[in-house]
């Protein structure tokens, strides 16, 4: 009785698959683990005596700093987007989200071009100025740069989760502070920050881990971390054990950070002592404060969306869609394995959230873990763990068929399969999240209706939880989709012979300083993200004006 | 007996104290029982440990002379042929009346189901609402769809969480009136929840205070 109300109303099938899935998820992780015994690779030594402090540090002011300046970039627009009104606050309520469609390798070579030498900013000085000022100035290519690039285009992360906090906030709150005199800033910085930590932290940390995770900024940049580190090692030199033991140091990081946020969360958690909760109501700003919050929102949004997107237009106008066939087969590839893997992933991250919430607290709380693991281990590291067990796995195979005299030589490493395996590691927690907070929103009573209706639980599953799941279906699908056409890292490492997706070869092409041709391929992905990101925020818009009327 | 209760104990977690604490209860066939209580009494504790919606750890329950719970035996709850009329109702939004009426009947034939439906919105005095959606019903139609709903496999037992919380006070009584009717039409055997002893008297059900 004790065990069968642990798993509660899981019924065999499901817990079974859950556990297949999350076992694939989990090996390779713990591969990267487990060869950590093994013997070290022959760069190692030279590795760790001369470069591995200049990996940690570079590492670390990377993420901390970016990781703070996002924060307080983020929860500052989100403040004023959730109390004011002023024109263009519903434009960009959803605005300020377009610069996660610009991937930061991207923004990178972007800047990097308006403010060379050559680029636009300087020729205009030059002839209309007759301006020659040092070159230390337009230097773009250092750690700054790279902090900027950053803070810039994931923003966003903290913004969005901080935003949708605040929104959730009574407002008697809020007039109650200002009934009692505060101004609001008083109010920013004693009410709303501290009541928001979790908020802004959750997303800080977000941002934390793409930082972590990126490749092509550094890379382009010439910044040397764990992740170029990682590349150099393993395509360079061809040295496995050294990026295995460069992929640990990494990990390590990840848990500095991981234990950053949950220091900085605490163990307060605040709750309302009424569940008569109404939303803030806008203030109407006037005057001078008026243009400021303009100023701001707009500005943000000038430079992380804006002003990069205009630029990219004008290379693409330059270059006359010389490329325009091949932009369309970049587009197509990466159209059809981000839809793919997409497919696939969702439908793993379903079983999984089926299961979870089938389950007891205990059981699903480990499963929704496990599964969010991967998001925050950067994609280098995946590729390591990805590629051992493939490797074992091609071991297996080989010895299967020559034992039962297959010639059929199937091996896994290398070719898709293996890509898109990287993929769901990485990118399962972003679709458990959208499955699991659809699952919360229908409730249990629907589910357990159904039951006493007389259908068994996979009946139930297909008549009545996957219909209503289909908004948040829809969500999860578009996040990982748009995270897989972006994604770099991974790509690069586990990507067939000769197979390119729009961000690899935009990267390529920018690396080559090929910024034309990298223009129209980086065009196409920012358009795919952005319509993303705006059929995303529009339906939620929709539902929760459908409920309201 | 109609369902047959016996030391019925349950906590939601090892760590709280027991919700449902050595519980006994014997309903005879066709009879309305009502448990009456405060928030946190484990009533509707009760009547989802009845309906195979939790599983307890320790006691037994037994429907119509079978057991279904305890002995090392469960028996889900799809195959106990209880019906449970949910506090918020739980009509699947995205079907109509007609389909959710016929949600638990779908292993009779296409017209004998059409009959079927026929005749329980006849029942809930909602003819002609079969092409309707949950949504375009107001709180007391969803009431009496969801109450068709749970009747329509003809259940040995109708579990009620609730019923009256989500109306207000005029509806109320017309709804208690009519539930009471019906009910006493088809003589189905009744448990009922609430947290309003007015609720047991107007239903002329034999109370149970939980505390």
């Amino acid at each position: 009785m004790q065990l069968l109300k642990k798993l509660k109303k899981a019924s065999p099938g499901w817990f079974l698959l859950t556990v297949g899935i999350i076992i694939l998820l989990l090996i390779p992780n713990l591969n990267i683990i487990i060869n950590l015994f093994g013997e070290a690779g022959e760069n190692w030594e030279h590795v760790r005596n001369y470069l591995l402090v200049n990996y940690f540090q570079n590492s670390l002011i990377l993420v901390l700093a970016t990781g703070l300046l996002a924060a307080f970039l983020g929860a500052g627009l989100a403040w004023v987007i959730a109390a004011y009104n002023f024109p263009g606050r519903d434009f960009l309520s959803w605005g300020l989200i377009l610069p996660l469609a610009i991937p930061p390798y991207i923004g990178a070579y972007v800047y990097q071009g308006m403010f060379s030498y050559t680029g636009p900013l300087q020729t205009f000085l030059r002839n209309k100025f007759q301006l020659r000022l040092s070159q230390q100035y337009f230097d773009f290519m250092n750690i700054r740069g790279a902090i900027f690039i950053y803070t810039i285009f994931l923003f966003p992360y903290v913004f969005l989760m901080t935003r949708a906090f605040l929104s959730k906030q009574s407002a008697s709150l809020l007039e109650s502070s200002r009934l009692l005199g505060k101004s609001d800033n008083t109010i920013f910085f004693k009410i709303i920050l501290p009541l928001s930590r979790g908020a802004v932290v959750a997303g800080s940390s977000l941002v934390m881990m793409e930082v972590l995770n990126d490749y092509g900024v550094v890379k382009y940049f010439g910044i040397s971390t764990f992740t170029t580190a990682i590349f150099k090692s393993w395509f360079g030199m061809g040295d496995l054990p050294t990026s295995v033991r460069l992929a640990v140091m990494a990990m390590l990081v990840i848990f500095v950070v991981l234990f950053i946020e949950k220091l900085l969360r605490g163990g307060r958690k605040y709750s309302y002592s009424t569940s008569n909760i109404r939303p803030v109501s806008r203030r109407k700003l006037e005057g001078s404060r008026k243009v400021l919050a303009q100023l701001f929102t707009y500005g943000v949004f000038f430079f992380g969306f804006l002003l990069p997107t205009v630029q990219l237009l004008y290379w693409s106008f330059l270059s006359r869609g010389g490329g325009l066939m091949e932009t369309l087969h970049f587009a197509f590839t990466s159209f059809l394995t981000g839809g793919g893997a997409a497919v696939l992933i969702l439908t793993g991250a379903v079983i999984i959230a089926t299961t979870a919430r089938m389950s007891s607290n205990f059981v699903s709380n480990l499963l929704a873990r496990i599964t969010i693991l991967g998001y925050s281990i950067p994609g280098a590291v995946i590729a390591v763990g990805v590629l051992l067990f493939m490797l074992q796995l091609d071991g297996v195979l080989s010895f299967l068929q020559t034992g039962f005299g297959i010639e059929a030589n199937v091996v896994l490493s290398s070719t898709l399969v293996m890509l898109i395996f990287a993929y769901a590691v990485r990118f399962m927690g972003i679709a458990f999240n959208s499955v699991n907070s659809g699952y919360e929103k229908i409730g249990e009573s629907y589910f357990e209706a159904s039951r006493t209706l007389g259908k068994g639980v996979t009946e139930t599953f297909f008549k009545i939880d996957l219909p209503m799941l289909k908004p948040a279906l829809m969500s999860g699908f578009l996040l990982v989709f748009i995270e897989i056409m972006k994604e770099l890292p991974l790509t690069m490492i586990l990507r067939p012979f000769n197979f390119d997706t729009l961000a690899t070869k935009a990267f390529e092409y920018a690396s080559d300083e090929m910024i034309y041709r990298a223009a129209d391929l980086s065009l196409v992905l920012i358009f795919f993200s952005a319509a993303a990101i705006y059929l995303i925020t529009h339906h939620r818009r929709r539902k929760n004006n459908a409920v309201r009327n | 007996m109609q369902l047959e209760i016996k030391n019925l104990t349950f906590a939601y977690n090892k760590k709280e104290a027991n919700i449902v604490d050595n519980f006994n209860l014997e309903v005879k066939k066709g009879e309305v029982v009502a448990l009456v209580g405060a928030s946190g009494s484990g009533k509707s504790t009760v009547l989802r440990l009845t309906a195979g919606l939790e599983i307890p750890d320790s006691g037994k329950i037994s429907i119509a002379g079978q057991t279904v719970a305890g002995d090392h035996k469960f028996r889900a709850a799809e195959k106990r042929e209880v019906g449970m009329v949910f506090q918020d109702y739980a009509l699947f939004p995205h079907l109509s009346v007609e389909k959710n009426i016929a949600f638990g009947i779908d292993h009779l034939s296409k017209d004998r189901r059409k009959a079927r439906v026929k005749e329980l919105l006849k029942l809930v005095n909602l003819e002609g609402f079969e092409k309707r959606y949950p949504h375009q019903l107001s709180g007391g139609q969803q009431q009496r769809i969801a109450l068709a709903r749970t009747l329509a496999p003809g259940p040995k037992l109708l579990l009620l969480d609730e019923p009256f919380s989500n109306l207000d006070a005029e509806l109320k009584d017309k709804i208690r009136g009519e539930l009471n009717q019906i009910i006493k039409e088809i003589g189905v055997t009744t448990i009922l929840v609430s947290h309003d002893r007015e609720d047991a008297e107007f239903m002329q059900a034999r109370e149970i205070i939980m505390n």
